[in-house]
């Protein structure tokens, strides 16, 4: 469905020097999969997705969606936001229906549509509030409401629960599973939890800094569905097992880093 | 509640003050409203208010519409910021009246000379903070609407300006009290209508009180022009945290 | 709201950076326009050249063009007449602008930290903030004259206010946890003031004035065109009166020369001295920001 191919992109930061963030990343999302990306901070993950959106330029390399090069943001991907990017002076069915109202989707459809994604987030009775007045798990409840209200098959999540406090987490992982399961998409979810990767994906891209590159593909053979009982999955064995070997080749790549001099 | 206890005891201690020091200079406040009285019925004030009220309003109509646009223009691109930055700036902190001259010679002893001058007080504060309130909007909502494939001018009517809109209006309130310094520097200056003229005429007959009735005007139409402001700003930031406010 | 001029340093030296080179370092063009300069000369020519083409097209006794202009601000530079007028607006300057200052910082101070009186001076501040203070003018030359007196109060005057107020917000914005952090420790009144209160509100002390400073700029001004024929407004008008246009324009130029040169002082003075108080200022997510007076 998603083909990342030999992906570079550097940039001139502020004191003149050239950073490399992302080197030759090759990448391959199946349909209906959720892939979920772990790496230290400043990997280059948040750069992957922002490219996969279409919302930054890139210096080499194609990124394909069902084999038509991507261009741009396209109706067929969208985004959620770490910080939610909610617009505080709008209600909240407002903000769900933002990205009908840009394709000119008639009032009364984009209000039914809004109403109905609100009520499948568990937010009904909450349309009329700004947000400003929600929690930041009901905010990111929104966002995720807003990002489903034009259909999307592809769902590019940056560290969407990074914000939000542990048992909001737990909660909006459990939910966000239960929404995929129903309705099939494609999600490429950005974290730097181990555990959020494993209990989450289908596969872990593992991601090395400078240069952000892929270091390896970890599948998680963890049974589906999982939104039952995720907390019961993160007592198993298999888990254990998964973010052990996580954890050790994150190390090596810290440790790495160090004998090479560069500052992390 | 303390805001009418304050200013009653202000005019008290002025009324008592104008009688006990008896000087010309500072006349007891009952004087002052009476010269008020008197003003208003020979009819001077009445005209002379609405010449400035009209000066008042071409000016800041100018500078609104000036200001939003340029400032909104420095704040997204960064060309325009560094062409017009350093002036901008370098005009907002200058003596504004010191142009008075110039329109004067540019445009002739009337109405257009004093407009100029307001536009002069009024327009580099709405730029710098509408250039600001315009670069200040949280980069991640550009991005989203972005990504929902907002054109450029969607982003622009649908995030940027909302999302700018307090700090806009902060610039406005401003430019409002620049502007009516303008009118009344401006017509001082220029004295050939409206309220500033009055001011100098009276000063020139040494009428203390009709200055300081002239001036009780002036301060009320500089207050019921940020009246009007902040109630066009309360609809327009509605959304706004009260903490935000509570900063300027 | 400020000329905020972030230095902008690049260290180029062997050894600042590991790795492969980069694919292409911007060559010198890319770089020059990358700078704010060169577009600020391009601003400054249209405004010269469209000035210098308006007056050679339109222009009369009134309106000199732009190179007649630099030539007269030139010449005045020679002439004892300028200096004689700066002397004198600058004395009132500098004197109304002091009393301003010594007023206004205990003024403002007092008000941030005792909340009963500010209940009381609200109304009075803002009606000080909108009232346009050259109504007052006739009252002060009625009752001071048309000396130095009068000038140098309305100096302070004009910039006295925005001293108080920015001297208030900095008090105020004192976060009340270092005040009880103080008190923990036994401090006095006398210790709060001296050890957190001014040192903390500082930075919006110097922003007063600055601000109060421009504004007694404005006040100098002012007063000398409007009501006493004397300094640098009286040679605005006394050339008008002659109707030579050159000087005027360039006496003008002068005045936003000073004018810009003091705030600029004040400024660089700021900086120097309240470093600690801005990191890194603009970026504030919630496009609020430490926004305190300092939008005025």
């Amino acid at each position: 469905m998603i083909t990342v191919h030999g992906l570079c992109k550097s940039f001139t930061a502020r004191d003149g020097e050239t950073v490399e963030a992302l080197r030759d990343v090759d990448l391959e999302v199946a349909e209906n999969e959720f892939l979920t990306v772990l790496g230290p901070s400043g990997c280059g993950k948040t750069t992957l997705l922002r490219a996969l959106a279409g919302l930054v330029p890139w210096d080499d390399g194609d990124i394909l969606v069902d084999g038509e090069p991507v261009r741009g943001p396209g109706p067929e991907r969208s985004m959620v936001f770490q910080n939610f990017a909610l617009l505080p002076w709008a209600t909240v069915l407002e903000n769900v229906a933002f990205g009908l109202r840009l394709r000119g989707v008639a009032r009364a459809e984009r209000a039914e549509r809004a109403r109905s994604l609100l009520a499948t987030v568990g937010l009904a009775g909450c349309e009329a509030k700004l947000p400003g007045e929600l929690s930041g798990g009901m905010q990111q409840r929104v966002g995720i409401a807003r990002a489903l209200a034009v259909r999307p098959r592809v769902l590019l999540m940056d560290e969407p629960f990074g914000a939000v406090d542990e048992q909001t987490r737990r909660l909006l992982q459990e939910e966000l599973l239960a929404l995929w399961e129903e309705h099939r998409l494609t999600v490429v979810f950005i974290t730097h939890s181990m555990e959020e990767a494993v209990l989450l994906g289908d596969r872990v891209a593992l991601m090395s800094a400078r240069p952000g590159r892929i270091a390896e593909i970890v599948p998680v053979g963890l049974e589906r569905p999982r939104s039952r009982d995720i907390s019961g999955l993160a007592r198993s064995g298999e888990y254990a097992e998964i973010t052990t070997y996580l954890w050790e080749r994150l190390r090596e790549m810290h440790a790495e880093h160090r004998r090479d001099g560069v500052a992390s | 509640m303390a805001t009418l206890v304050s200013l009653a005891g202000g005019a008290a201690l002025w009324e008592l003050a104008g009688r006990t020091a008896d000087t010309s200079s500072l006349p007891p406040l009952s004087q002052v409203l009476g010269r008020l009285a008197e003003m208003t019925r020979e009819g001077t004030l009445v005209g002379s208010v609405g010449d400035s009220l009209v000066n008042l309003a071409l000016g800041l109509a100018i500078s609104l519409v000036a200001g939003l646009a340029v400032g909104t223009a420095m704040g997204r691109g960064r060309r325009t910021e560094a062409a017009l930055g350093v002036y901008v700036h370098a005009l907002l902190t200058a003596p504004s009246l010191v142009f008075a001259p110039v329109f004067f010679s540019l445009l002739g002893a009337g109405r257009a000379s004093i407009v100029a001058v307001v536009v002069m007080y009024a327009v580099f504060v709405v730029i710098v903070n509408t250039a600001s309130a315009v670069r200040t909007v949280p980069p991640h909502l550009v991005e989203m609407a972005r990504s929902y494939g907002a054109s450029e001018r969607q982003v622009l009517v649908r995030v940027v300006l909302p999302a700018a809109a307090p700090l806009i209006m902060a610039g406005v309130r401003l430019g409002v009290g620049r502007a009516v310094t303008g009118m009344v520097n401006g017509e001082m200056f220029i004295a050939v209508v409206g309220l500033g003229r009055l001011v100098t005429e009276a000063g020139g007959r040494f009428d203390s009180a009709g200055v300081l009735a002239v001036l009780l005007i002036v301060i009320a139409v500089a207050l019921g022009a940020l009246a009007l402001v902040q109630a066009v700003d309360r609809v327009v930031t509605r959304w706004t945290p009260t903490t935000w406010k509570d900063a300027r | 709201m400020t000329l905020t001029a972030t230095p902008r340093r690049t260290r180029r030296g062997p050894g600042t950076r590991a790795g492969p080179r980069p694919a292409h370092r911007p060559g010198p063009l890319r770089r020059f326009l990358g700078m704010n300069l060169p577009y600020q000369l391009l601003t400054f020519a249209v405004f010269a050249g469209g000035w210098e083409l308006y007056a050679r097209a339109r222009g009369g006794l009134l309106l000199p063009g732009f190179t007649e202009t630099v030539r007269a601000t030139v010449a005045l530079l020679g002439e004892a007449e300028l200096w004689r007028a700066l002397y004198v607006s600058n004395q009132a300057l500098l004197l109304g602008f002091a009393l301003a200052v010594v007023v206004g910082i205990p003024a403002g101070t007092a008000l941030g930290r005792f909340r009963q009186f500010e209940r009381y001076a609200d109304v009075y501040l803002n009606i000080l903030l909108v009232t346009p203070m050259a109504a007052l003018i006739p009252l002060l030359v009625m009752s001071m004259g048309v000396g130095p007196a009068s000038r140098v109060v309305l100096v302070a005057l004009f910039s006295v206010v925005m001293v108080i107020v920015n001297s208030r917000a900095g008090v105020r914005q004192v976060d009340p946890a270092l005040i009880e952090m103080a008190r923990s420790f036994g401090a006095d009144e006398r210790r709060i003031w001296t050890r957190i209160l001014l040192p903390a509100a500082l930075p919006a002390v110097m922003t007063g004035i600055r601000l109060g400073l421009g504004r007694a700029v404005t006040g100098m001004v002012l007063v000398e065109l409007l009501m006493v024929s004397d300094g640098l407004g009286g040679l605005i008008l006394t050339y008008r009166g002659l109707l030579k246009a050159p000087p005027l324009y360039g006496v003008i130029a002068i005045i936003l020369a000073e004018a810009l040169l003091l705030v600029s002082a004040a400024h660089w003075a700021e900086r120097r001295l309240t470093r600690w108080a801005r990191p890194n200022e603009p970026r504030s997510l919630s496009a609020s920001g430490p926004r305190t007076a300092r939008s005025f």
